[in-house]
């Protein structure tokens, strides 16, 4: 069962396309990372989702039925760019507002509790306008929590938090869609922050999906390699890469690709006189993976 | 296997979106500022004009001038005539309101766009109807405060002016229809502002703009159509009025809202 399942989506504004075509699977229980460039479509996609936007065409079901069915919607929590508050309003009230707009049975007590587990429940009373970005932040977070949502819908929403907000946010989500079964469609440009803890990817481009894979077929695709830095570097490279075949300079450290031991590299370039100043082994990361899929797709 | 999920059915989603109008609209300074203006608007108007001379001379050409004021404390509610007049009195009475209306359901709409608060709403709500009708209904309920609190402000303004309270010559039921027909009349100026809040979206100056321009086709007609000598009659009609134009303006806000970007 799949809690989305889009299906040649499209948006264009005028001459636009920001949606070209889109077909995307995020299945019940993941925390599926949503990435892609500036004006890549990914706010748009999930406006489509959340029914803000109109599509031109193509098919959106969540849990396996139309996008537009009141019942599924109910159960779905959202942060879209900045949370949607009446900024003269207590935090406290704003809350209470969406609580009851979502029908909830003890709006206080669930109001609370969403409060205290973003760690807001000192602030409760404040003026929205008067919050910082951060503290804004996590009461869009806390919106998005109310009524136990069966799919989170978060955009952007990492950006504006510092390290321990971050940290909150990694154990939240972690933890609903490990106790309660809540499906996560989140999207970032801290791909450091989203590859702790997104099981699935998309990566979209010019508003089409250009991969989607689980973190495990990431794992595979993101091999590990030994990176090393000596007195001369040329020298060294050119003897690596008459052992090793997949040999490459990257940010001052020469990486080898080829499944090898660090200390077999060390040994080799010792008999050659070349004296190995740093060396460690290393995981391409999603950032890394991320970047070169974008230069191929180019 | 497919996820259950809980039954949303139309009472209950009604229930809930008005709950949350109402609980806006009480926290919103708006409707006590609206309310305010709504109580002091004809204490002002009626103390005002009554230091206005009923006659004045041109102290050039020597010509007399008449000018209408008000002379009966009812007539700040509607015109002592049915014919269709434009003074004084029929223009600068509870008519007013029904701008005051108008801009306050603008920026009760529009607020909902402006602050954002309108992603929550309709990421949870697939059906725009019940925003629509929530929205005429409290609109609605905020406009009877308005005149009732306009009502009572004309008596304050009218004891203070020493305006005479007789209901001669249209008698009590005539002021009661009249004023019931002023209200439902303000149904359609709701219904305006709602469809033109959501046309205009995060843009209030121009909903207001708007429902004020149409507003002003209408405002002609008002004293026309509600003098102080209503019968049964009128008020039947302004509400079949306020009625149709809820319902079909309603709709024309929903298709909006479906078929248009909401952020």
């Amino acid at each position: 069962m799949n809690a989305i399942e889009i299906r040649n989506l499209s948006k264009s504004f005028r001459e636009l396309h920001a949606v070209d075509g889109l077909n995307m699977t995020v299945p019940v229980g993941a925390i599926y990372g949503f990435i892609g460039e500036n004006g890549s479509g990914k706010s748009t996609t999930e406006k489509l989702i959340c029914g803000l936007l109109v599509p031109n065409g193509g098919e959106i079901k969540l849990f396996g039925r139309d996008y537009t069915n009141q019942d599924v919607r109910a159960k779905i929590g959202v942060l879209i760019e900045q949370p949607g508050c009446f900024p003269n309003m207590s935090v406290w009230n704003n809350m209470m507002l969406q609580a009851i707009n979502l029908s909830i049975k003890n709006p206080e007590e669930e109001v609370r509790k969403v409060l205290r587990i973003v760690r807001m429940e000192g602030s409760a009373s404040n003026k929205f306008k008067n919050c910082s970005l951060g503290m804004k932040q996590r009461i869009g977070i806390a919106f998005a929590l109310l009524g136990n949502p069966a799919l989170l819908i978060l955009d952007e929403t990492i950006n504006g938090l510092d390290a321990d907000g971050m940290r909150i946010m990694r154990e939240v989500l972690v933890d609903i869609t490990k106790n309660y079964n809540c499906t996560v469609l989140i999207s970032s440009h801290i791909l450091g922050e989203l590859e702790k803890i997104a099981t699935h990817y998309g990566i979209v481009r010019g508003g089409k999906m250009i991969k989607e894979m689980t973190a495990g077929q990431l794992e595979e695709d993101c091999p590990t390699y030994v990176a090393l830095q000596s007195k001369d570097m040329a020298k060294t490279k050119t003897l690596l890469k008459k052992k090793y075949t997949r040999v490459s300079e990257e940010n001052e450290y020469i990486r080898v690709y080829d499944n090898v031991k660090a200390d077999e590299i060390v040994n080799y370039l010792y008999k050659n006189n070349i004296f190995v100043t740093e060396i460690k082994t290393d995981k391409i990361s999603l950032e890394e993976y991320y970047i070169d899929l974008m230069k191929e797709a180019k | 296997m497919e996820m259950q999920f809980e039954k949303q059915s139309f009472g209950k989603r009604l229930a809930s979106m008005l709950k949350v109008d109402f609980k806006r609209m009480f926290l919103s300074p708006l409707v006590y500022i609206m309310g305010g203006i709504s109580l002091v608007l004809p204490i002002l108007i009626l103390v005002m004009t009554g230091l206005i001379p009923s006659t004045t001379i041109d102290p050039v050409t020597g010509m007399e001038t008449t000018v209408e004021t008000f002379t009966n404390v009812w007539q700040a509610i509607g015109s002592m005539g049915s014919a269709m007049s434009m003074d004084l009195t029929s223009m600068c009475n509870i008519n007013l309101l029904f701008f005051l209306v108008a801009i306050f359901a603008c920026i009760f709409v529009s607020d909902d766009f402006r602050s954002g608060y309108a992603k929550n709403l309709f990421t949870v709500r697939a059906k725009r109807i019940d925003y629509v009708l929530s929205k005429t209904i409290v609109c609605f309920v905020g406009a009877i405060a308005m005149f009732l609190l306009s009502f009572v402000g004309a008596m304050i303004g009218g004891a203070i002016a020493g305006l005479s309270f007789s209901t001669e010559g249209f008698g009590a039921g005539g002021v009661i229809a009249c004023f019931i027909s002023k209200i439902f009349i303000s149904l359609i100026f709701v219904s305006i502002a709602i469809l033109l809040g959501t046309v205009a979206k995060q843009k209030l100056w121009l909903s207001i703009l708007c429902s004020l321009a149409a507003g002003m086709l209408l405002f002609t007609m008002i004293p026309m159509i509600t003098p102080l000598s209503a019968g049964i009659l009128n008020v039947i009609m302004c509400i079949a009025g306020g009625a149709i134009f809820a319902v079909g303006l309603g709709a024309l806000s929903n298709l909006i809202l479906k078929k248009t970007s909401l952020v």
